[in-house]
């Protein structure tokens, strides 16, 4: 493997960067000789110059610079924003290391080579973005701001530029690190959930479904070089977005369950079937796993060479009810175009999460997301047929639901003329303090099945994923941490293959956050009766000894619960305690009476 | 979702007193109102967007249901429908709102007669950085 695709230092470098097999990613852009400047430099193989050069001796000055920002920014490490990504390296770690590997698929990441050109290094990022001497005497995060920076000194421009290119490519070797990763290794013998929809991985067909319809969901990622948020000087969301996104990514999905129905699949979903690898402990074929694949992947390159993706099938002619779904889809991603005027764009999150207190570059949680989501599809003409409903204290009133559904604004008698619409609920919830409690594993487990749930947003801690299904004691996720540009869905037929993810990954629950928001559609009177009975049965039967449920579903409205009086009439002063023998409290040490 | 003032850190109950005197408060306060149920509400030490409240120390009616405690709570605190809130009770939350207190006072009583519940709101996502040495930091991203 070194001998064809990497010398030993580069597959070591890589190596110790946690990456798995580099030369993998070779394959695709051999026919295309400036892709393949661009791809030996995220991959690190022998033509690798950003990490060759880092990692030799000859230019100590290159290596020395890389630590020492390091060093220098300390704390405050502020890279342009897509560096930032750069949060995605070590992460994994369950991936690639996987026990046994029954069957794994390439993680392709189609963008991590599209985005790498040394062009664009220069331009964007080299200039606009990144400083590095900025950096260095101040160690400030002007390089954030794109417009904010100083652009990089006029005079010696070579060096600065080459060095800046050197550390540039270094760092996209980090940044896309897990990209470049390969394989996530899934079991064949247990059953796979992803929206409800089970596949075992025995079964041959299985793998292409289920690889299908994951790369059909819609996969929402930090972007960058976007029109700048009102207001800010924000061009990228890149680095505090991901919450955002995963939002967008779980109102995506009720969009598809909507619009196109659980079974849609997009007609241009491919993968990389040609990928699934023998098990090892089965050795049928003298072939070892490793140099299978590697045999296929020119075969592929040669296939697809054409495609910078990479990994997605030529078209094939649709017919005209797949020519309609594909419309429909196509709108559905427009409608979270990065621009001011797409109704779930960033911008108009970002506009509808000040009254939640948040503003462009906060950070924001699964609860404010979820309501966050639930104004966007209020005010969209698009979604007119489509309400969102978030629960509150983990209480989903179904009275509330209902009026909600019916088409009025509530108070008032329901106007018998209003279209019924259909529903996303959406639940935050917090399933312990510190750590997930794992009594609540199995609950989640058990709703993740229900074909009515559109999945999970929450993440591992300050890292928000946005969870779809599950495998084992491993929840499956897409990630919106990976920054990508900027993407124009006004144009004709604008590529789609950024908006939707060929590479399932997983990550053990025990390292999921407990702070989450969770989702349900239902389109209707009836399905809208089915969920909630199924909510009922799930929450009721995965607590059987356990008598405290993740949320609940109620009858009623919150409003007959009287709470509003109720707190009228609990005042608030605290009661003096009767004098007791060795009274000596402080004022806090009294007990009020409720 | 301002940052509170209040973000000083309070001990815990539990360590700021001991247990015989714990003990003591409860059976004396059980003695004299056998139907009301002391609980001891105190903030998620890692707390940082809700506020703290002014009193630990409650004594409930025992037929009151979760869902009035928690909307009594609430109003104390002065948060908004929005606001994510909860309750949690031996590291779970308290979402079966039905409950009355009395209940949960049966299931998690602790050993001194308090039954203890901690407050949370939701914890934020955004990035982080590795380190060389793989630790995690955040990233410091304030305009």
């Amino acid at each position: 493997m070194r001998g064809r695709f990497g010398s030993l230092h580069g597959g070591e470098m890589v190596k110790s960067l946690g990456w798995g097999a580099p030369g993998l990613w070779r394959g695709p852009w051999r026919d295309s000789p400036d892709r393949d400047a661009a791809g030996a430099q995220v991959m690190g193989g022998p033509g690798c110059p950003g990490l060759a050069e880092l990692r030799e001796p000859p230019q100590p000055s290159v290596a020395g610079s890389g630590f020492s920002l390091r060093a220098k920014y300390g704390k405050r490490l502020c890279f342009p924003g897509n560096a930032r990504a750069l949060a995605s390296w070590p992460r994994h770690p369950e991936n690639t290391v996987g026990a046994r590997p029954a069957f794994s698929m390439n993680s392709v990441s189609p963008a991590s080579v599209q985005y790498v050109s040394q062009d664009e290094l220069r331009h964007s990022d080299g200039r606009k973005l990144f400083n590095p001497r900025a950096g260095s005497q101040d160690g400030s995060c002007n390089g954030l701001f794109p417009g904010g920076a100083q652009s990089g000194q006029p005079s010696e421009p070579d060096e600065v530029d080459k060095i800046k290119n050197k550390l540039l490519s270094a760092w996209n070797n980090v940044k896309y690190g897990w990209t470049v990763k390969t394989k996530t290794n899934f079991s064949k013998l247990s059953p796979i959930y992803l929206f409800g929809h089970v596949y075992c991985f025995e079964v041959e067909e299985d793998v292409e479904r289920f690889q299908k319809d994951f790369a059909s969901r819609i996969w929402l990622t930090y972007r960058r070089e976007f029109q700048q948020l009102e207001g800010t000087l924000w061009t990228t969301d890149c680095g505090w977005g991901c919450m955002l996104r995963s939002g967008q990514m779980i109102l995506a999905q009720g969009l598809l369950m909507h619009f196109l129905g659980r079974n849609w699949t997009w007609p241009d979903a491919s993968f990389t079937a040609s990928l699934v690898e023998m098990d090892p402990m089965k050795p049928v074929s003298p072939a070892r796993p490793e140099s299978t694949s590697l045999q296929q992947l020119p075969a592929l390159a040669v296939d697809r060479g054409r495609n910078p993706w990479g990994i997605w099938a030529p078209l094939r002619p649709l017919s005209p009810q797949e020519l309609e779904k594909e419309r429909s889809h196509r709108s559905i991603v427009s409608w979270f175009a990065d621009h001011p005027r797409a109704p779930f764009g960033i911008h108009r999150l970002v506009e509808l999460g000040r009254s939640s207190g948040k503003k462009a570059g906060d950070w924001y949680g699964p609860s404010i997301a979820a309501h966050i989501v639930r104004k966007a599809v209020e005010g969209c003409l698009e979604a007119s047929g489509l309400a969102v409903y978030v629960s509150q204290d983990c209480t989903v009133y179904k009275g509330d639901v209902a009026r909600l559904v019916s088409g009025s604004d509530g108070r008032t008698v329901p106007d018998p003329g209003a279209r019924r619409k259909a529903v996303i609920i959406l639940v935050p919830m917090r399933l312990g303090g510190e750590t997930l409690n794992p009594v609540y594993v199995d609950c989640v487990k058990e709703l993740l099945k229900l074909e009515l749930c559109i999945g999970i947003i929450g993440g591992k801690p300050k890292h928000s994923l946005y969870f779809v299904g599950y495998q084992d004691d491993f929840l499956l996720y897409l990630d919106p941490h990976y920054c990508q540009p900027f993407v124009d869905t006004t144009k004709e037929n604008f590529p789609l293959e950024s908006f939707h993810c060929s590479s399932p990954r997983k990550m053990a629950f025990s390292k999921m956050d407990p702070s989450c928001t969770i989702g349900f559609y239902a389109r209707d009177g009836q399905e809208l009766d089915t969920l909630c009975s199924e909510l009922t049965r799930v929450l009721k039967s995965s607590s059987a000894k356990e008598k405290y449920p993740m949320f609940t579903v109620t009858e009623g409205q919150a409003q007959e619960y009287g709470l509003a009086e109720l707190c009228s009439r609990f005042s608030q002063q605290a009661v003096q305690l009767p004098k007791r023998s060795k009274a000596k409290k402080a004022s806090s040490d009294e007990f009020v009476f409720l | 979702m301002q940052t509170l003032h209040s973000s000083q850190s309070v001990r815990p109950f539990k360590l700021r007193k001991s247990f015989a005197t714990r003990l003591e408060e409860v059976a004396g306060i059980r003695a004299k109102f056998p139907t009301k149920i002391p609980v001891i509400v105190e903030r998620y030490q890692k707390e940082k967007y809700l506020p703290l409240l002014d009193k630990t120390k409650f004594l409930v009616p025992q037929e009151l249901t979760m869902t009035q405690f928690i909307t009594i709570i609430r109003s104390r605190m002065a948060l908004n429908a929005t606001q994510a809130f909860y309750l949690l009770v031996n590291n779970k939350s308290l979402a079966s709102m039905s409950l009355t207190l009395a209940e949960v006072y049966r299931d998690y009583k602790d050993e001194d007669g308090f039954v203890y519940m901690t407050y949370a709101s939701q914890e934020m996502f955004g990035c982080l950085l590795p380190t060389a040495q793989g630790k995690l930091m955040e990233c410091l991203l304030k305009t």
